[in-house]
């Protein structure tokens, strides 16, 4: 046998040559594929491609690889599985090209087959692998999904009992005669309530936040927001009566926002400033319009904040170092971060050994949306 | 118009009547290209890709609307109204033979004439019923998807998708006219294989003509006579073209038979 023997260069090929006519059948195959298929090559020539194909192969073949062979003359590297005389599958990448002559009829159809065990093993295993991540990641999302449903629920389930529970405190709190000691565990009790309920409306916050829904705002720029701001004061100087708050309220310009929303804001602000300052300095509150802004700074004293810690404060249950029993879900601040980016504000805090303060600051008028294309 | 836009709608030729084609599972509207010109001459033509193939907006297509064949009904139904198609002609190949007759339920003005070229109501046995497939050779097929992407890129679809505006960059991939997103590809299989319109057959009211190829594995002859027997309205041709795609391998004799028919 020599190198120029192009006879034996086609039939003992390192690869597999076959070729077809324009109705799809075997006009000849070389001795490799043959070998491969395991039979004699006068067998197969004359039958339909088909009968070297798996039926999704088949399929594959009339939907797909015939089309592209009509339309661009050429098909590259398809991965397909040959049967063999005994039903075995052979794996192999093939190309394929058509021949036209000078009139466009098409002649026939030359393919070259490479075995490929190994690669098609190695391909199908990263296929596999892929389909397993895929369907992992997809259960991870329906659990977490699931998850932060049922903390929605749960959140709004609990504000029942809750409600009772603040309703029955007000009632001995007003009209029955207590003991001093009895006063002082129904201030407590209240105290403890409205800590639960505040929690509560930051978790189904965040819940919503999650769930897609984000925050909804109810803007409305004639109410004043002076009285709103009083009022969350007053709540919290009822719970805390012993801690010194001072308010500079100086609104001369009505603010389009969502009361209720920025009643919140303050509130977990406020409350912070309480749970983390120190007793013995007077925490400030300050609500004034600047440059067509509303501003409300918070400030209280104590050790400030370290560097290390700003930088996660708005994240969701991010807790800094509190004693066990003020211990909250670390929702505060990234609530208060979500509401002042609905509002298109910022939140920005400054800490020093002098004080921490939080800023809240927002547009007084709301920027129309864009109208969409 | 965001329908047109979405379903990549060409419309060419004139004529007082329209004629829409509809490619099938696998390629694109290049199918109908050799078929569509022969009409130009007296017809309104139009071509379109189904959501999720060719230079559709693959940024409109929802697994959720598309799992089922009324999905796709429901674009030609669009398509048509944005024409303002009336009495026009619908060819439909391969799996679109159902869609288009779907799609003339929804809107009975739209399409007096339907023009099913292989068309098969339900792939998968059934009974009594032959359809040619079972489950296992439909998983078959899809593993053969998922191991062949036929030209399509990841890469690519994000630029193609982001700048319809700009089709130089969707050019690349007309090179490979069968490029879908594989996981596209694999839903539209599953839909299409797994699909049973036997019971929508005697509803359709447009006058059918129904071609058939010789050796045609996915809609077998036997099929071919079932839904001609099952349509209240219809003519049967069996043409000489052997395979699934006559419009690509015998566009001359799928020509005629529709001339002769509209």
């Amino acid at each position: 046998v020599r190198d120029d023997d192009l006879s034996d260069l086609y039939e003992d090929a390192p690869c597999g040559y076959i070729s077809l006519t324009s109705d799809a059948r075997i006009d000849r195959l070389n001795g490799t594929l043959a070998g491969w298929l395991g039979q004699p090559a006068e067998v197969l020539v004359g039958q339909s491609v088909h009968a070297l194909l798996s039926f999704g192969g088949r399929i594959a073949y009339e939907t797909h690889l015939a089309p592209m062979l009509r339309l661009q003359g050429r098909v590259d590297e398809i991965a397909l599985d040959l049967l063999g005389a005994d039903g075995a599958r052979v794996p192999v990448i093939a190309n394929a090209r058509e021949k036209r002559n000078g009139a466009g009829d098409h002649l026939f159809t030359r393919i070259t087959m490479f075995r490929a065990i190994e690669r098609r093993k190695f391909e199908r295993s990263l296929i596999d692998a892929r389909s397993e991540a895929d369907a992992k990641a997809e259960a991870e999302h329906e659990t977490s999904l699931l998850r932060e449903q049922f903390i929605a629920v749960l959140g709004h389930d609990l504000r029942n009992p809750i409600a009772a529970l603040d309703a029955g405190v007000r009632m001995l709190g007003g009209r029955e005669t207590l003991s001093e000691r009895g006063q002082f565990l129904i201030r407590e009790m209240g105290a403890s309530l409205s800590r639960a309920s505040a929690l509560i409306d930051n978790v189904l916050d965040f819940a919503r936040g999650r769930l897609g829904d984000g925050l909804t705002l109810i803007r409305d720029a004639k109410d004043p927001l002076t009285p709103v701001l009083e009022q969350v004061v007053n709540e919290i100087r009822a719970i805390a009566p012993n801690r010194e708050i001072v308010t500079h309220l100086l609104l001369e310009h009505p603010v389009d926002c969502d009361r209720a929303r920025i009643a919140q804001l303050a509130s977990n602000l406020i409350a912070n400033a309480v749970t983390h300052g120190t007793p013995n300095q007077a925490i400030v509150v300050k609500a004034y319009i600047e440059s067509d802004r509303f501003v409300l700074a918070v400030s209280n004293g104590g050790d400030p904040i370290p560097s290390a810690a700003r930088a996660q404060l708005f994240q969701p249950f991010f807790r800094g170092g509190v004693r066990q029993s003020q211990q909250g879900l670390g929702l505060g601040l990234f609530i208060v971060n979500e509401i002042a980016k609905a509002h298109g504000g910022t939140l920005d805090v400054s800490s020093t050994p002098k004080e921490t303060r939080f800023i809240f600051s927002m547009p007084i008028h709301s920027i129309p949306e864009p109208k969409s294309a | 118009m965001m329908v047109l836009r979405r379903n990549n709608v060409r419309v060419l030729g004139q004529g007082s009547r329209a004629m829409i084609f509809a490619h099938g599972f696998g390629c694109d509207q290049h199918m109908w290209t050799a078929v569509a010109r022969a009409f130009e001459t007296d017809f309104r033509t139009v071509l379109f890709d189904h959501v999720g193939a060719g230079q559709s907006d693959l940024a409109a297509y929802d697994s959720v609307k598309y799992s089922t064949l009324d999905g796709y009904a429901q674009d030609v139904v669009e398509i048509g109204q944005a024409l303002d198609l009336h009495e026009a002609v619908f060819v439909g190949h391969s799996v679109s033979a159902m869609i288009g007759a779907l799609a003339s339920l929804k809107a009975p003005d739209m399409f007096s004439e339907l023009v099913m070229v292989g068309p098969s109501p339900r792939y998968v046995d059934d009974g009594d019923y032959v359809g040619g497939f079972s489950h296992a050779q439909v998983e078959e097929l899809l593993d053969f998807l998922a191991e062949n992407h036929l030209g399509w890129s990841a890469a690519m679809a994000p630029a193609i998708m982001g700048n319809p505006d700009r089709p130089e960059l969707g050019e690349a991939l007309t090179e490979s006219f069968c490029a879908t997103d594989p996981k596209i590809a694999r839903e539209f299989a599953r839909v299409t294989f797994f699909s049973d319109n036997r019971v929508d057959l005697p509803a359709v009211t447009a006058r059918t003509l129904v071609l058939q190829c010789r050796e045609d594995i996915i809609a077998p002859t036997c099929v071919g006579e079932y839904v001609h027997a099952q349509l209240p309205n219809s003519e049967f041709v069996l043409l000489n073209a052997t395979g699934h795609c006559p419009n690509l391998s015998a566009p001359n004799e799928v020509t005629a038979a529709i001339r002769a028919f509209v």
